[in-house]
């Protein structure tokens, strides 16, 4: 178990990293022209992975139910809605709305047990968790919101590329 | 007009837990690689379709482009082999609460160290103390799993 957060730590870090880089290719060429070059190597690299480290499984993506097919439209979605509504809102509070949104619904589908996933009782410890992300949100606005401070960057088109 | 937009992208990022929640179950089913080709496959299909209807898109000249930016690419399948793997052990919350540890740190140093060619900043003490209460998070969540 540790290993796996290690793991999913390590992919926070990948991301971030990716977001550092396609943020600057994005001032170049667009945020639509970066993600379309970002999904079509990801697609490239993963069809490579799968034809040489795949094992085969009895259940394909064409024999599944097709609402499990979805998750690439909410990334899309997600996208396009900080697209249209960074401008506007800010940076700062574009990355807060996301992390907020992204918690109460990780909560949710954990306590409900949604779409498959295996039920996890909602307990004291992960409100207190919970509401540690809250006193981190606050932080990271109040750092975000200076205006001197072109750091935004970081987190905001991290959260943008949480899309993939 | 603004609260609309906030609005909107809370909605957003419930989507993205959407996205992880599934993608949890359908890697069990199908395999961790063929989920991820999924997501990409998806997705690379329809933002082709969006960048015909966008104004002032379709850039051309790629080979412009410096190639180390094109890395970014390869780091994208990453994270959605382990967002396929973690869901399952880790829950849905936990998995974002580790992602978001990962993410927060790494743009605090790429920004401390000027990694990939951004603008050196100095420490930044309420991004650290962010980074705190969110690895408490993370020491709390994982304590609740344990019991």
């Amino acid at each position: 178990m540790i290993l796996i957060v290690l793991l999913a730590i390590a992919s926070g870090m990948a991301l971030s990293a990716q977001a550092a880089i396609n943020g600057q290719l994005g001032a170049k060429v667009g945020v639509i022209e970066s993600s379309l070059l970002t999904f079509s190597m990801g697609t490239v690299i993963t069809g490579l992975l799968i034809f040489f480290f795949e094992p085969a499984h009895d259940a394909t993506l064409l024999s599944v139910p097709k609402w499990q097919l979805a998750g690439a439209l909410f990334g899309i979605v997600y996208m396009m809605v900080m697209v249209a509504a960074v401008p506007r809102v800010g940076v700062a509070i574009a990355t807060i709305a996301t992390i907020l949104g992204q918690m109460l619904m990780s909560l949710v589908i954990d306590t409900q047990g949604w779409l498959g996933n295996s039920p996890i009782e909602l307990n004291y410890w992960r409100v207190a968790a919970m509401v540690c992300i809250a006193a981190a949100l606050v932080c990271i606005y109040l750092a975000n919101r200076k205006p001197e401070h072109i750091s935004t960057r970081g987190t905001a088109e991290d959260a943008a590329d949480t899309a993939h | 007009m603004s609260i609309l937009f906030i609005g909107l992208i809370v909605a957003a990022g419930m989507g993205l837990s959407f996205e992880a929640g599934l993608l949890g179950p359908l890697g069990q089913q199908v395999g961790h690689l063929w989920a991820t080709l999924s997501i990409f496959g998806v997705g690379t299909s329809l933002l082709w379709m969006i960048r015909h209807f966008i104004p002032n898109g379709k850039y051309t000249n790629w080979n412009a482009i410096p190639k180390w930016q094109l890395i970014g690419g390869l780091l994208g399948p990453v994270y959605v082999v382990a967002l396929t793997l973690a869901t399952p052990v880790l829950g849905v919350a936990m998995t974002m609460v580790c992602v978001l540890l990962g993410q927060v740190g790494k743009s605090f140093a790429i920004d401390y160290f000027g990694w990939f060619n951004t603008p050196k900043q100095p420490t930044n003490l309420l991004r650290l103390l962010g980074l705190v209460f969110i690895f408490l998070a993370l020491c709390f969540v994982y304590i609740g799993a344990q019991q």
